[in-house]
């Protein structure tokens, strides 16, 4: 049984640190903390504190390093996305069979000294408790309210646990970035978006290609340089030798290939990604691209100091200063932020998966 | 090979089209003015620090006083520090954002100092791309709009054809109908509508534009949102302080002409419009033009029925004495200046007819706050009256711009009990707890929309002239009338405000 919850209790639950719960007993134990806070509020503006939420947050690690980062990044993301956050490390491997749960907050002060609140609810599942998760989670989802889930992992190897929760989320994150050769598992993750309509799946490696894909179309815009789609002879893509560079630059490439309407054999001709020689680890991510066609060159480079993108037209009777736009922050926190106020369109991104899948998939060639 | 359609860009599919800012010189006339320095600079640092301003981008403030660059950019970073949102100022940005300010010194009348911006401006252009896009900030005094306006013209700073110029033109746009004609036709002799941006800051407040997303994204308030079940509306802009450093041009402008006619007549507009065709600039503008077309003008003898006009007087606000408004520095002894005003106003469209509009502002009220109430007609209490019931409260759905902007519905539920007891219940939603404190400031978002060309949050020219028409009408009719009526400061204003809207049989809310 839930212990009373005293002034201290709700000091140290503000305060971000986790204390230990039954897990039978979580919605319990917050109603009391919530209760407690209102009872300490008359008088002291300064204490006064206020919950708030906007979606149900589901976070899926695998170790507590994992479970650690994602915290630090609510931490961040509660002060403009308010949510309940549930945070799970899922570690079937262990033995041993437990599941265990701690709950904290995280707050921001608000105007007139309130501090806004958010609850984060942490699990520990191993062993064969893992199977309980599911059971344990969804009835903490609040109700009418959405529910995101960020898979810090591969979730197609989490077959069982994605398909108990995946049917509750409006929309899935996961960053294809930090998966073991994700080409070989572009297809298989195309076929999921495509069964899965009502959920919006959004991969953090395709939000890093934003201002990349944003300045690419801008040179179309134009009817003279849109004519010159049609004799496009390659398409260059210069890439880091950082974590998740390459996938990037795959995307990318996949993209133009399946917006252009490129078949395989013909985007296998005209694209060529390149790591960047001198293994420049500061060179993180996309660096360039060109796209050449019958007497011009459209070509895109990130600055130096990777603050900014400048991007050139050279073509015969266009006079084109280099225009150049900021990358916007491209921490997690900012890219979860970016998806959660807009998600990006899933019909590109999956017809660029496919593309991807037959380019770079174990059948591809480049 | 697939042939590609010309008439489409492949690669736009899913990605909307671009917002980014264009390269420009961003060039403020007025720079060394108190304007520059609480709100533009601040706001041009924030969107630099949010990563919103181009690359190439240059700002050069052109005004009187003698000051270099260095002076100058010195002065600017005092005055991020003081008033920007971002704290503690990030010296990155705001040495990437300074080494791109400049100054030039030239009074507005003067051809040459054109000659030297424009040759200043090409400099730039060459060295900082900023490719002949040009913004005109008027920050200057108005007296000073007409001329510096005219010597845009001949300057030849407008006239690349390869390239867009903007004029963003500060309130008050003129001080009646025939000035702001006048400014209007000034500017059409220089600038297309399209390139002229009247601002008002009350646009850009997050919910001033949470108005349309209340009406048009929310299904429950839109079939609520006319004369069969709305009982009046209650626009309220209280402020708490007097006029503060401003008492010569607040004599001369009085409370109707610098908040009326602008702000609140504009956040009339928006609560009352038809469903625009789309979100875009011009089809808005003209729901808000067609709203104020379908004011119904005041003759001059029903002005003192349909307007109070107030003067405040010493008073106490939060414990410290204040002076009256005629003690002002800058103020006549005599002044018969208004500081309070309240109208009903009507809207005769199918939607509005027989609504009444109650819009209120003034200075030294009790507190500063902003709202738009819409009240609705109560329900019928027969059901409740016979169980002994005190009368139902009406519904209101209350939008408050600031302070705490957020929405507020206040309902009836039952207290809890073995009897029939009905109390009225406040929701209250406050963007600050949901989504926290992100939101840009006013300013920060009209300078943005500003630079990429759209105008939705600025005023268009046929509801300037409209809006002034109206306070023309009530101004003709107070020469005759009596002077204000005085209130004392730290109240909401003078009694004859409440029997103002008593004799409707209704109340100003207390927000």
């Amino acid at each position: 049984m839930a212990k009373t919850v005293t002034s201290p209790a709700v000091e140290t639950f503000a305060a971000g640190i986790e204390t230990a719960v039954d897990v039978a007993a979580i919605e319990k134990q917050l109603h009391e903390l919530w209760h407690a806070a209102a009872e300490t509020q008359p008088g002291s503006p300064e204490r006064q504190i206020a919950r708030a939420s906007l979606f149900n947050f589901v976070v899926f690690c695998r170790t507590e390093a994992h479970r650690d980062h994602a915290t630090q990044v609510l931490s961040t993301l509660t002060s403009y996305h308010p949510c309940r956050a549930m945070v799970l490390v899922v570690d079937p491997e262990l033995p041993k069979p437990q599941l265990s749960a701690a709950i904290s907050a995280h707050c921001h002060l608000a105007a007139e000294r309130k501090q806004v609140c958010c609850e984060q609810i942490a699990f520990h599942a191993s062993g064969t408790d893992v199977e309980k998760l599911s059971a344990t989670v969804l009835p903490l989802l609040e109700s009418d309210l959405p529910t995101v889930v960020w898979w810090q992992y591969n979730f197609l190897q989490s077959v069982v646990v994605f398909r108990q929760l995946v049917d509750a989320a409006d929309q899935i994150i996961y960053d294809t970035s930090s998966w073991d050769a994700p080409e070989n598992q572009f297809g298989a993750l195309a076929e999921i978006i495509a069964a899965r309509q009502h959920s919006k799946f959004a991969d953090l490696s395709w939000t890093r290609l934003g201002l990349w894909r944003e300045l690419a179309a801008d040179f179309f815009d134009d009817p003279s340089c849109r004519a010159k789609l049609n004799s496009v002879r390659a398409v260059e893509i210069e890439h880091g030798c950082g974590p998740g560079a390459a996938v990037r630059a795959e995307l990318l490439a996949s993209w133009f290939a399946a917006q252009l309407q490129w078949p395989a054999a013909e985007a296998l001709a005209k694209i060529r990604l390149t790591e960047r020689e001198d293994r420049d680890v500061t060179a993180v991510g996309i660096i360039s691209f060109v796209i050449r066609a019958s007497d011009a060159r459209f070509s895109v480079r990130k600055d130096h100091g990777e603050l900014a993108a400048s991007a050139v037209v050279e073509m015969p009777n266009v006079c084109s200063l280099p225009r150049k736009q900021a990358f916007r922050p491209a921490d997690e926190a900012s890219l979860l932020s970016q998806e959660l106020d807009r998600a990006s369109n899933p019909f590109i991104y999956e017809r660029a998966l496919r593309m991807a899948s037959q380019l770079f998939g174990r059948a591809g060639k480049i | 090979m697939r042939e590609l359609q010309a008439s489409i860009n492949p690669l736009r599919e899913g990605i909307a089209a671009s917002s980014a800012p264009s390269p420009c010189a961003f060039v403020i006339f007025g720079a060394t003015g108190d304007l520059t320095h609480r709100k533009l600079v601040p706001a041009i640092y924030n969107l630099a620090h949010e990563g919103q301003l181009p690359t190439n981008f240059a700002l050069v403030g052109f005004a009187r006083r003698p000051k270099t660059h260095e002076q100058f950019r010195d002065e600017l970073r005092a005055a991020v520090t003081e008033h920007s949102r971002f704290q503690p100022i990030n010296p990155t940005v705001w040495d990437s954002l300074s080494q791109r300010i400049f100054y030039l010194q030239s009074d507005f009348g003067d051809p040459k100092g054109y000659e030297a911006l424009d040759g200043f401006l090409k400099k730039l252009d060459r060295d900082r791309g900023t490719a002949g896009n040009r913004i005109f900030y008027l920050a200057a005094a108005p007296a000073e709009f007409e001329t510096i306006i005219d010597q845009l013209r001949p300057s030849g700073l407008i006239q690349n054809s390869n390239s867009w110029q903007r004029i963003v033109v500060e309130k008050p746009f003129g001080s009646d109908l025939a000035t702001a004609e006048r400014l209007n036709s000034v500017l059409a002799g220089v600038f297309d509508e399209r390139q002229i941006f009247r601002i008002d800051h009350y646009l850009g407040k997050e919910t001033v534009q949470n108005i349309m997303a209340l009406r048009f994204a929310n299904e429950i308030f839109e079939p609520l949102w006319n004369q069969k079940y709305v009982d009046h509306v209650q626009i309220t802009v209280a402020e708490s302080l007097g006029v503060e450093t401003r008492g010569g041009y607040y004599d001369q402008a009085g409370a109707l002409r610098d908040m009326v006619q602008n702000h609140m007549l504009q956040l009339l507009a928006l609560t009352a419009l038809e469903p625009p065709v789309s979100l875009e600039a011009g089809a808005i503008h003209d729901e808000k033009a067609k709203v104020l077309k379908a004011v119904r003008l005041m003759a001059p003898d029903q002005v003192s029925q349909f307007t109070i006009r107030g003067q405040y007087e010493r008073g106490s606000i939060a414990g410290q004495s204040v002076a009256g408004y005629r003690s002002e520095k800058n103020v006549a002894p005599d002044s018969c200046t208004e500081t309070f005003v309240a109208l009903k106003l009507l809207i005769e469209n199918w939607r509005w007819a027989g609504v009444p509009f109650y819009l209120r502002h003034g200075k030294r009220l009790v507190k500063g706050v902003a709202e738009i109430a819409v009240q609705f007609k109560a329900a019928p209490a027969v059901l409740f009256a016979k169980e002994g019931c005190a009368p139902l409260s009406p519904n209101v759905l209350a939008l408050r711009i600031q302070p705490d902007e957020g929405i507020a519905i206040r309902m009836n539920a039952k207290v809890p009990g073995t009897v029939m007891n009905i109390q009225p219940v406040k929701m209250d939603f406050r963007y600050g707890g949901s989504f926290g404190v992100r939101a840009p400031e006013a300013y920060e978002r009209l300078l943005h929309d500003a630079i990429v060309g759209d105008s939705t949050l600025f005023t268009r020219r046929d509801e300037v002239d409209r809006s002034w028409q109206m306070i023309d009408a009530i101004r003709n009719g107070w020469r005759t009338a009596s002077p204000p009526v005085p209130y004392e400061s730290g109240t909401w204003g003078p009694p004859e405000a409440d029997e103002f809207i008593q004799k409707d049989g209704r109340q100003w809310r207390r927000p």
